[in-house]
């Protein structure tokens, strides 16, 4: 009797380098580690049945990661996910857990949209927060907002502003409290064609901002007017987190 | 551009030399600045990321101020190929287990990094905090090959530490190498401080001693170098010096201190139970080329091969008991996670309990995902059940053998005990097994080699694919041939080196006689691949101005296809009138001095000249395991008895000298050592 559960998992600190590649070995090590009855696909070199919805880009940092994972016999989940949690590596932890009924709709559907985060060193703050605003405003307020995506395949012209559900934009101090930093965080749908953080960037201020000091996947779920509601654990992730720029 | 952070350079981690002794303090001292702050941004930009975060499972994390001695410990390429290397995890792991030692790693940065590193002023720094390896009390580098020497140079400049040992003093780490190539550290000799030869495990403790001593009481460098040398296998270049005579040749090399030995020894771990290491094997976060549990079931290799180096130098065999391995394995796995298991060591096939073994895991983890490996290449039908019986559970796609030449003259020049007859019913007996597909394992440019040895590899290829095909259609053959390169310390030390133009004839020669056979794969390395182990296998302290030229000019990562650097090389050795010729493809008479020749491997000169002469002469030498002992000379300087089985005397049977594989009886029936072993005792085994 195999019995599934869905999962909400990190990948925080040195573990965002880990590209999507390696991530399957290191939760198939981990569960072995954690002695968890994982059911194995059949074939002469089985795998161990967790399944990971998306990739995300390497160096990104995330709080919104999933995982479905099957198990040949029922385990004791608070314990057992417990110590699974534990024996990741440090920065890659369980955050919650749902068991998943027969006949549940796919993983995949639950996680409509993504709320990120992008945050700027220290440098500019105020002039980088106006502008960022400013340009989150005209977007917000635009029905659509072409840019090109260049690929070693050939350029693409895509339409940015369909995904985007919100913005918004803060000012929030440093985490050692000596300055203040920019922020913007967004909602964007994950229907195809799938918009990153690095298309709204090029599409807000291509150019004439540099790169954010570190990009995190929040959560992801089904969005609302003002965030998101988490997929695995129902909370409302508000995508502001300040009154600068605001709309919806 | 707003946001841009423009001061990209950062003194803090290069700083000045008197700023950075504080560092080195003992117990209590301020833990050096970390790179990981300005490295980070970095990450995204290079080419698999994952391989300078560390944070893998088993990582040991101590305090910088509750240690006072400091050891990085630095696998000279890039982390995908030095992490799993078993030497650099059991001294980490060793070094780590003492009260206020230690240990943090560090690999060769790619390219890419690298220059970015270089644009920053990020120096060299280790995985578990990130930091500089100027910081640390000893930097020791293993060196497995030759081909890491130019990333050796290339990570003491970029860790902030002069390359060149007379130019480093007091604030700066000491530079210590060991590993197969420190049997030959001439050619590094300005820029290490010191080599060790041999096994690391007890001399490393030694080492820790000295240098926390040498802390403790404000030992200058010299005092502390001289002090190094003291223990017994550390070798100190800057002590000993090189005397040529008038023609270039070298007349000695010489202990220019009082008190030094003339003659250098190699440590060797008596035994291995006392040091079942290591345990807690990293887990890479990202993909190495080997990843596995491993356990080194012995050390050492009696084969007696002749082109062999590591066969030569690792003598005699000490064997792990079965059920250590057992334990090893399977508290390993259970720790780690590893779905392979790697019974590690020379010739695994050649444990003499290698069936009970095999036998004792194939059930424990039968039913199970996890697989087991077992290194072994050699050939002969027993090799065949024991890969059976490792892969119950698996699939039976390709196995390898290594008869290292093709013609049985050729085979007995170089020692290597396998007739036609016995390759060919090993086919057999593989193919009708279900087994796929073999990989046979060749040299071309072995001492005394006619064109009929190199055609005989392909006719021997094409014997081999004409048993395949009996046994199926899409069944398969693969000949992998590589160019042969002299290796100190061994009986092939004074033969000439092919030039790459003349292996390369010989390959051609070998894809002619194929090219009808579609089945039949040939793989080569590029000949002139071996041009630079050549010169640094054999080379003498005069080579180390190329090496360092080559290091200047940009050479790093020479055994990388990727980074073609033998044209740098040329232009080094045109420059600092190394000749390569002189070095390289010459052969030595009986009388020369060899550039190693303080350097004791435990093997006798003469033996090895004697030995020499038979190779050209084809006589052969049966394995000393099983027969009676040649005197080679490793095993009297130790408390070993000369048959070398885990409990030496007690259950070995005497063993009959025919080794397995010389024509008799037929497949199968093949009594072999590990076989005949096991038949007459299948004690202490877990079963
Ligand atoms: C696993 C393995 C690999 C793996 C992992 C990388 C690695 N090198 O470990 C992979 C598959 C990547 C690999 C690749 C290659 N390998 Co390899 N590999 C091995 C193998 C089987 C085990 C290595 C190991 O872990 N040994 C066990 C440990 C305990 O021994 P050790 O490392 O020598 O360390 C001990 C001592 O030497 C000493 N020591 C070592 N370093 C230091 C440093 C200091 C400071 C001190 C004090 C002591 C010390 O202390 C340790 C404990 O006693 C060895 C064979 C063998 N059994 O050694 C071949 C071996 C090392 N490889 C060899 C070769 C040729 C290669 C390749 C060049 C093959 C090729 N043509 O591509 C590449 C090179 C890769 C590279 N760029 O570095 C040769 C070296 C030949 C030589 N010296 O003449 C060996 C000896 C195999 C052989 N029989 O020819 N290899
Ligand atoms: S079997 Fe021969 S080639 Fe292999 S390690 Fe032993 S001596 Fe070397």
């Amino acid at each position: 009797m195999s019995v599934r559960y869905r999962v909400r998992w990190s990948k925080e600190g040195r573990t965002r380098f880990v590209s999507a590649r390696d991530q399957s070995s290191i939760w198939e090590r981990a569960i072995r580690r954690a002695d968890l009855p994982i059911a194995y696909s059949e074939g002469f070199t089985p795998h161990a049945r967790v399944s990971f919805p998306d990739a995300l880009p390497v160096g990104v940092a995330s709080t919104g990661e999933y995982a479905e994972l099957t198990f040949a016999a029922p385990i004791r989940a608070d314990d057992d996910l417990a110590r699974l949690s534990a024996t990741l590596p440090e920065g890659m932890d369980i955050l919650t857990y749902t068991e998943v009924p027969a006949g549940a709709p796919k993983l995949a559907s639950l996680l409509r949209a993504t709320l990120w985060e992008l945050v700027w060193p220290p440098v500019d703050t105020t002039a980088l927060t106006t502008l960022l605003g400013r340009r989150c405003a005209t977007m917000l307020a635009a029905t659509s907002h072409e840019v090109v995506r260049h690929r070693h395949d050939g350029d693409r012209t895509l339409d940015v502003r369909p995904a985007v559900v919100s913005l918004a934009v803060a000012t929030g101090p440093t985490p050692d409290g000596a300055g203040a930093r920019t922020t913007l965080r967004a909602v964007l749908r994950n229907d195809a064609p799938t918009i990153r953080p690095a298309d709204l960037l090029v599409a807000l201020c291509d150019g004439e901002v540099a790169s954010p000091a570190l990009v995190r996947r929040v959560a992801q779920g089904v969005p609302t007017a003002d965030g998101l509601v988490e997929a695995l654990g129902g909370e409302l992730e508000m995508v502001r987190t300040d009154v600068v720029v605001e709309a919806a | 551009m707003l946001g841009a952070v423009t001061d990209v350079r950062s003194d803090a981690l290069l700083p000045a030399r008197a700023q950075r002794s504080v560092h080195r303090g003992g117990l209590g001292a301020p833990t050096p600045p970390s790179v990981l702050d300005v490295l980070e941004p970095l990450l995204p930009e290079v080419r698999k990321p994952a391989q300078y975060v560390g944070g893998e499972h088993n990582m040991v994390t101590r305090d910088w101020a509750a240690a006072d001695v400091r050891w990085l410990l630095c696998y000279p390429d890039t982390y995908e190929v030095g992490q799993p290397n078993q030497g650099i995890q059991i001294l980490y792991e060793i070094l780590n287990g003492r009260a206020t030692t230690l240990a943090e790693r560090s690999y060769a940065p790619w390219l890419d990094l690298e220059e970015r590193m270089r644009e920053r002023g990020i120096p060299t720094f280790s995985l578990e905090h990130h930091l500089p390896l100027w910081a640390f009390d000893v930097f020791a580098v293993t060196l497995p090959h030759e081909l890491g020497h130019t990333n050796l140079l290339n990570l003491l400049d970029l860790g902030g530490v002069p390359h060149r040992s007379a130019l480093r003093d007091e604030a700066d780490p000491i530079v210590l190498v060991g590993g197969h190539a420190a049997f030959n550290p001439e050619p590094l000799a300005p820029f290490i401080d010191a080599a060790v030869m041999g096994d690391g495990e007890e001399v490393v403790l030694e080492i820790d001693d000295v240098v926390r001593a040498a802390k403790r009481d404000g030992l200058t460098r010299a005092e502390l170098l001289r002090a190094l040398a003291d223990v017994e296998g550390v070798y100190v270049p800057a002590l000993y010096e090189p005397r040529y005579t008038d023609d270039g040749r070298l007349s000695r090399t010489v202990p220019v201190a009082t008190g030094l030995p003339t003659l250098v020894p190699k440590r060797t771990v008596q035994d291995l139970e006392e040091w079942p290491y290591p345990q807690r094997q990293i887990v890479p976060m990202t993909e190495t080329v080997h990843e596995r549990f491993s356990v080194e079931i012995f050390r050492g290799c009696t084969r007696g091969c002749r082109f062999c180096q590591a066969g030569m130098i690792t003598r005699p065999v000490r064997e792990r008991r079965p059920e250590t391995v057992q334990r090893l394995v399977e508290q390993g796995v259970a720790d780690t996670g590893f779905e392979e298991v790697g019974l590690l060591s020379l010739s695994s096939a050649d444990h003499s309990a290698i069936g009970p073994i095999a036998r004792a895991l194939g059930d424990t983890y039968e039913g199970t995902v996890t697989s087991l490996s077992l290194p072994s290449t050699r050939v002969d039908a027993f090799n065949v059940t024991l890969s059976n019986e490792l892969t119950r559970n698996g699939r039976r796609s390709g196995l390898t053998f290594a008869p290292e030449a093709g013609s049985e003259r050729m085979r007995a020049v170089i020692n290597k005990m396998v007739s036609e007859e016995d390759l060919l019913r090993t086919a057999q007996v593989a193919y009708s097994q279900g087994w796929r597909h073999i990989k046979l394992y060749f040299m071309v440019g072995l001492p005394t080699e006619t064109d009929e040895d190199v055609a005989a590899i392909a006719e021997l290829g094409i014997a081999v694919y004409r048993i395949a095909r009996t046994h199926g259609k899409a069944n398969k053959v693969t000949l992998s041939v590589g160019g042969f390169v002299p290796k100190p310390h061994t009986p092939f030390q004074w033969a000439a080196q092919d030039t790459p133009e003349e292996l390369q004839r010989k390959l051609a020669l070998i894809r002619q006689l194929i090219r009808t056979h579609d089945g039949i794969k040939l793989r080569t390395n590029d000949p002139e691949e071996g041009v630079i182990e050549g010169l640094l296998a054999r080379g003498d302290r005069r080579v180390a101005a190329a090496v360092e030229r080559a290091w200047q000019l940009g050479a790093r990562f020479d055994g990388w296809h990727e980074v073609p650097t033998l044209d740098l090389w040329r232009r080094a050795m045109d420059e600092t009138g190394v000749e390569l010729a002189w070095y390289s493809q010459r052969e030595r008479d009986e009388d020369e001095v060899l550039p190693w020749d303080h350097l004791d491997s435990g093997l006798e000169k003469g033996w090895l000249w004697e030995d020499w002469q038979d190779a050209r002469t084809a006589v052969q030498l049966d394995d000393c395991r099983w027969s009676p002992c040649y005197d080679c000379g490793v095993c009297p300087g130790l408390d070993l008895v000369h048959d070398t089985g885990y409990q030496p005397g007690a259950l070995l049977p005497v063993m009959p000298s025919a080794p397995a594989g010389l024509g008799g009886p037929a497949a199968g029936s093949l009594p072999t050592s590990a076989e005949r072993y096991a038949a007459g005792s299948t004690r202490g085994v877990t079963r």
